[in-house]
Order: structure tokens, then C-alpha cells, then sequence
């Protein structure tokens, strides 16, 4: 009995041995004690997931000191911007896809994780996701956190109170807009913003033509095909589908998800990322119904519409510490229990790792799983990483003004098209 | 000749008595501006002077500088529509803040240097919408007063009248963001109120035997004596008005269709949003001519009528 416990007691200390050994375990010995510093945005269920994520991580490597910086999205890229050209920012960023190619198109700002594979296990995430974080020399600027793209997104208690099925066609979306206007004139199926428009109508022209919006540094859509994106857009104002850019105005809110109308149901729809709309699902009325739909399936002949990186991480070239910052980041990306804790927090993770330990907990969202396997397995178009230049998206960029001079009336479609193409064409050098 | 040399060979001499210990005694007043000195060289004049030299180049946050001593930037702040716009904008929103402001603040100051029960704290609930500033509570606060089915839309509604879209109508988007200038009057009120009690009583009753009524000693006796707190009230407000951020920023965004676009936000969104510093910095410079171009204006007219105690006659 006593030869049979020692021999037990040995295997399990060579399995543990074999274990320790292959794992990519890290001792005190590895890294040094240091203070790093992170960054991201986001609300506040994301910073206080992010935090405990950070808490387990100092727990598990004693002496490394992680500091953090973390904000809403408003002002944030105008500070991070700044921070980058000063030098300023912190060791590891929660960046934009965009912010690669906008930011660090020389390689200068964000360090090459290819160089830190030993540390960071890649092999978690896809080879086709890793390639869409490289800068142009090939370096590996970020690594992606969760892929996302554009869905609806109905209440569905108001549908039914208004008494219309969800539509899953334009046709059908369409005759929505009739019937809630004869419903009540304040009810709109859904509403679109100026940036929801814009990618509203990428999808329907993806749809109708199949071609991707911009391929290799050139728009491949002539003045003619978004003139017949803009009255799309436009068709929908009309038919009570969306209400005005000036209505949504003045409703005086923030935001769709702060907008009363959502909040008590008058409007019913909104065309959003995946990885953010649990937050126009917790803005609801207790109640009321949250459900993914469809994508239009009558728009085209094409599976319109694009998936991006929704957003990733990378390490500073300026920090001091790279390596304790890899292993941070390996953490966050790649280890179940900050999987556990970190949930859909940044969309569903793409790291394989993350997303077996997140199921398996099952603390995923159902609504964001649901979302993100319906634009994977839809959109069949690639994105420019340019079409989120802040010089096009931003408030003051060129999708705002074209997409509200037209709802204003102060632009004719084809003098949109014009100033959109413009616009597209000056980011695109 | 020999005294000449007798007081050159001295200079030294004295020089090296008086040490660092009379160096300093000399020159006491330097170090106690040393300190703003140091703040101002480093934060005033050489960020004014940066921004200078950048206005004259191309000068592009990520891109650097490619283009050096060019007038493109400010040949494009008069031609390009839309910063023509926002300087229009600009002028419309000076021109009817600073004088609101001034005319309420006045008024309230006015009243509240009368002797009524619990002055005081009408004194401090007036003052305080000027501490409050720019803020998140402050854009929260008025856009509930006036989106559409707000606070305002909603007393006008029980009186019958359908209010418009303040907040989307670009006829009265500007007219927001003046309101939220006027309404934090505080700090020129508590000015006004100091230079009201600084006209004497006599005067008054003077005024009073004399036959003038309210109104007369109003404009005959008070508004003379407290020209030249006026005048620096005006000065002042002027250039807050001229340089405004805060409201258009948390409440409009600029919109809408850039109604409510001062040149201030322009240069903003230029600076950090397009990242086009050399633009930015034209348009601030052309900015700080209009802001001297007005205080000089101001100044020269002082003498037409602004009295000081100090003048004769």
C-alpha cells in the first residue's frame, strides 16, 4: 500500500514536473520587479472587469506593479494621439484597428510581438487575425482582442406592440416604417446616426455589387453607385424607417444608448458592432425584449458588409520593460482565469485559449455570441483600415457632414457623393 | 585724467566686495518674479512662439514638417468656407454674450446691493452657475432644459406654444450656448456689486433732494461712477467670449451643421482631430489679432467714456 502511495506520489511529481516544464511557466526569477503602465476605454463594466483581470495578474506575478489609465471613448483618441507624437503614452494600449496604420505606419510607436512569441503564445490566435495587426514592414503591431462587425438589433416588445414581424428583408423593413408611422408618428423602426449611415450604406452598395469599398489605396465605387447609396440612406428617412439626423438631435442625448427614445422603446432598431451592443441592451426599460436580427437578404446579389478587429493591444517601442509587458498581455489575451473574468467584455476573444476558458465558465454574453457568429459566418467584405480615419469618422470628419447635410437638406446626393468621394479620396493620398 | 583711472581701477574692486550676497539684495525684485517669469517663458512665450513659427509651416502631428515659411495656412483661414463660417459664428456669439452678460449682471448686482432680508444667499445662488464651468453635469443639465421634449419645450407647452428644436435647428443652436454664457454672470456680478458699494451715499441723497428718481440716479449717478469696472468687465468678458470652448464642446459638438462651430473648437478639431497643427495654429493667431484688434478698440475709446476718480472736472 505505502510502495503503491510513493510510486503514485512520484508519477504525479514527474506529470507535474513534465507539466511545469512544457508549460511557458514563469518564475520570480524570470522577470524582473517593475511598475508597468496600461491604458484603455471603454464602460465601466469593461474597466471593472479589466481591473480585476489586472488584480489577478499581479497576484500570480508578485512584483510586477501594473499602473492604469482608463476613460469613456470621448476624447479619448485626441489623448492618446497626443500622448503617442509626445512620447507620453503608456507601456501597454488598448488600440484601434485603425490606429496601426494611422499612428504607426512607420513601425516607431508600437513594439513587434512576433519578436516576443516566447512569451506571448500566438498560436492561440489565428495566423488571418495576426496578419491584420501588422504594421507595413510587417511587425506585428497589436494583437487582435475580438473580431466584430455591423448588426441589427431589434426591440422586439415594440415590434410587437406596433404588431409587425422583425424584418429580415429591406422590403420588409420598409413596410416597418409604413406601419410604425401609422402606429404613431414619434415610433421608428430604427435609428441611424451619421457614422451608421456611412456603414449602412458600404453594406448595401457590398450587397449590390460585391466589391470591396476600398482596395489598395483606391475606392472602388464610382460617383454614380454612392449617389445610389446616399438615396438608399435617404429612402429610409423617407419612408419613417430612421427618423431625421435633426430629430435624433434633438433628443439632446449623447448617444443612441443614453436617447430616451431607445431607452422607452420608440425607436426599435439599431444597426451596431457586435462587440458593443450589450450596452444598448442594458440601456432597455426592464422589460423589453433585446434580440439580434438578420442581415437584409434582398439587397443584392452579395453577402455585403465587413469584419474588422474590433480592437486589440499593443506594447509601446518606449518602454522599459517589454518583456514583463508581454507577459501581461499574454495574460490578458491568453490565460483562463483572466478569460473568466474578462468575459465578452472586448467582443468575443479570438484567442482560442480564452474563448474555451470563457465558454466553458459560460459568463459569455448570449446576445454578443449569438451577434458575432452571425457577421463571421455573413460578411463577406474586407475593410480598409483607412475608412476609420479620424479625419472622415470623427465628428467634425467628412462622413458627419455628408451624411447630416443630407438629411438636412443641405447637400443634393450628388453633391454628397461628391464631397464623400473628396473626402475618401484626400485620406487616401 | 588720473581721477578717470582711479575710479575705472575702483569698479572692480566694489564688484567683487558686494559678492553674491549684494548681487542678490541688487536684484530682489527679479526673484521674487522669478517664479512666474520661469512659468511664463516656459508656458506663455514659448508655446506663443512655437505656434508662430508652426503657422507658417505645414506642420502635421504624425507627418511632421515638410513645407517651411509659407503663407498657405493663412491664405486657407480666410478662403475656406468653413473657418470663415466658425469666425462669423465666432463674432455673432461675443456680440451677443458680452453684452447680456454685462446688462444681467448689472441688473442683479443692482438689486442685490439693496438692503433685502437674506441677500447674502441670493448673493452666493446667483454665483453659483459661474463655478460650475464647463462640465459634464453642465451638458447634461442643459440639454435636458432644451432637447426637444425638455424642460423649456415642456412650461412652453403648458402655455399652448409648440417650442422648436433648439438643439437641432441651427436658427437657435447658438442661442444655447449664449444662454449658458449669460447664466454664469457670478463672477461679474460680485464685480459690480464691489463697485456699487464704492458709490458713496451722498451722492444719492443729493441726487434724491435734486429731484432725480431712481432711473435718473441710476444712469446720472451710478453707471458714471462705475464706468471703469464696466470697462473691465468688457475688456475681460470680450476676450472669455472670443476664446469659448467649454459650451459648444459638452453641449453641441460643434453642431448642428457646425451652427455652433466657434473658431476655438475649429482649432481644436484641427489641432487634435486632423491633426493639422500648422492650420491650427494660423487660425489661433489670427484669433489673438481679432481679440487685440477689439481690447485696443476698447481701450481708445476709454477716453470717451470711462471716468476715473483720479481725472479733473
Amino acid at each position: 500500500m505505502k510502495k503503491n502511495g510513493l510510486r503514485r506520489a512520484i508519477a504525479v511529481g514527474l506529470v507535474g514536473a513534465m507539466a511545469l516544464t512544457m508549460a511557458p511557466a514563469v518564475s520570480a526569477a524570470d522577470y524582473e520587479e517593475c511598475t508597468i503602465t496600461i491604458s484603455w476605454w471603454g464602460g465601466d463594466s469593461r474597466h471593472e472587469a479589466t481591473l480585476e483581470a489586472i488584480d489577478a495578474f499581479m497576484e500570480a506575478y508578485p512584483g510586477i506593479t501594473v499602473e492604469s489609465t482608463y476613460s469613456a471613448w470621448d476624447g479619448w483618441e485626441e489623448k492618446m494621439a497626443t500622448a503617442f507624437v509626445a512620447g507620453t503614452e503608456q507601456d501597454i494600449n488598448q488600440v484601434n484597428w485603425n490606429w496601426i496604420t494611422q499612428y504607426d505606419s512607420d513601425g516607431s510607436i508600437f513594439l513587434n510581438l512576433y519578436d516576443y512569441a516566447d512569451t506571448i503564445d500566438l498560436t492561440q490566435i489565428g495566423e488571418s487575425y495576426l496578419e491584420m495587426c501588422e504594421a507595413s514592414d510587417g511587425s506585428l503591431a497589436a494583437l487582435p482582442a475580438s473580431m466584430t462587425g455591423r448588426i441589427f438589433y431589434w426591440d422586439k416588445t415594440t415590434f410587437d406592440e406596433v404588431g409587425v414581424e422583425i424584418p429580415t428583408t429591406l422590403e420588409e423593413l420598409l413596410a416597418c416604417g409604413e406601419a410604425f408611422a401609422a402606429y404613431d408618428e414619434s415610433y421608428y423602426p430604427i435609428a441611424l446616426g451619421e457614422y451608421d449611415r456611412m456603414i449602412l450604406m458600404v453594406y448595401y452598395l457590398e450587397s449590390v455589387y460585391g466589391t470591396d469599398w476600398v482596395v489598395d489605396n483606391e475606392l472602388q465605387y464610382t460617383a454614380e453607385q454612392i449617389q445610389e447609396g446616399l438615396e438608399f440612406i435617404q429612402s429610409l428617412e423617407d419612408a419613417h424607417v430612421t427618423p431625421t439626423i435633426a430629430k435624433i438631435t434633438g433628443d439632446g442625448a449623447s448617444s443612441l444608448d443614453q436617447n430616451m427614445n431607445w431607452i422607452d422603446g420608440h425607436y426599435a432598431g439599431i444597426f451596431e458592432w457586435d462587440s458593443s451592443a450589450s450596452k444598448y441592451e442594458g440601456a432597455l426599460e426592464e422589460g423589453r425584449e433585446f434580440v439580434v436580427g438578420d442581415y437584409l437578404t434582398d439587397l443584392g446579389e452579395y453577402q455585403g458588409g465587413y469584419t474588422k478587429v474590433s480592437l486589440g493591444w499593443a506594447i509601446s517601442t518606449r518602454t522599459e520593460h517589454p518583456y514583463e509587458c508581454a507577459l501581461l498581455l499574454n495574460y490578458l489575451m491568453n490565460d483562463a482565469d483572466a478569460a473568466v473574468i474578462l468575459g465578452s467584455e472586448r467582443g468575443i476573444p479570438v484567442s482560442a485559449s480564452a474563448l474555451a476558458a470563457a465558454s466553458e465558465a459560460g459568463i459569455l454574453n448570449e446576445t454578443t455570441v449569438e451577434a458575432n457568429g452571425k457577421v463571421l459566418a455573413w460578411c463577406s467584405n474586407a475593410l480598409d483600415p483607412y475608412f476609420e480615419d479620424s479625419t472622415l469618422k470623427s465628428s467634425d470628419g467628412v462622413y458627419y457632414d455628408v451624411m447630416a447635410g443630407l438629411s438636412y437638406g443641405d447637400y443634393s446626393v450628388e453633391e454628397a457623393a461628391e464631397i464623400l468621394i473628396e473626402g475618401i479620396n484626400d485620406v487616401l493620398g | 585724467m588720473a581721477n578717470k583711472s582711479n575710479s575705472a581701477a575702483a569698479i572692480p574692486h566694489r564688484v567683487k566686495k558686494k559678492g553674491i550676497k549684494g548681487f542678490c539684495r541688487d536684484n530682489i525684485g527679479f526673484f521674487f518674479i522669478l517664479p512666474w517669469l520661469i512659468g511664463f517663458l516656459i508656458f506663455k512665450l514659448y508655446p506663443m512662439a512655437s505656434s508662430l513659427y508652426y503657422s507658417f509651416t505645414d506642420y502635421n502631428l504624425f507627418q511632421g514638417i515638410s513645407v517651411v515659411g509659407t503663407l498657405q495656412n493663412y491664405i486657407d483661414v480666410f478662403t475656406t468656407s468653413k473657418i470663415t463660417k466658425a469666425m462669423g459664428i465666432t463674432f455673432r456669439y461675443a456680440f451677443i454674450t458680452v453684452p447680456l452678460k454685462l446688462i444681467f449682471a448689472l441688473f442683479v448686482a443692482y438689486i442685490l446691493n439693496f438692503k433685502i432680508k437674506g441677500v447674502n444667499l441670493f448673493r452666493t445662488i446667483y454665483y453659483i452657475p459661474s463655478i460650475l464651468g464647463g462640465s459634464v453635469a453642465i451638458a447634461v443639465l442643459w440639454k435636458a432644459v432644451f432637447r426637444d421634449e425638455g424642460l423649456l419645450n415642456g412650461a412652453l407647452a403648458l402655455l399652448g406654444i409648440t417650442g422648436p428644436s433648439w438643439l437641432s435647428d441651427t436658427r437657435y443652436s447658438l442661442m444655447v450656448i449664449c444662454l449658458l454664457r449669460v447664466w454664469q454672470f457670478g463672477s461679474s456680478m460680485v464685480i459690480f456689486l464691489a463697485a456699487l458699494k464704492g458709490v458713496s451715499a451722498d451722492l444719492y441723497e443729493a441726487a434724491s433732494i435734486d429731484g432725480a428718481g431712481k432711473w435718473r440716479q441710476f444712469f446720472s449717478v451710478t453707471v458714471p461712477l462705475i464706468t471703469p469696472v464696466i470697462f473691465y468687465n468688457l475688456v475681460t468678458q470680450l476676450c472669455q467670449a472670443f476664446q469659448e470652448f467649454n459650451g459648444p464642446y459638452i453641449i453641441t459638438s460643434g453642431g448642428p451643421r457646425n451652427s455652433t462651430t466657434l473658431l476655438s473648437l475649429l482649432i481644436y478639431n484641427s489641432a487634435f482631430k486632423q491633426y493639422d497643427m500648422g492650420m491650427a495654429s494660423a487660425m489661433a493667431w489670427v484669433l489673438f489679432v481679432i481679440l487685440m484688434f477689439f481690447t485696443v478698440i476698447a481701450f481708445l475709446s476709454q477716453k470717451y467714456w470711462v471716468f476715473y476718480s483720479d481725472e479733473e472736472g
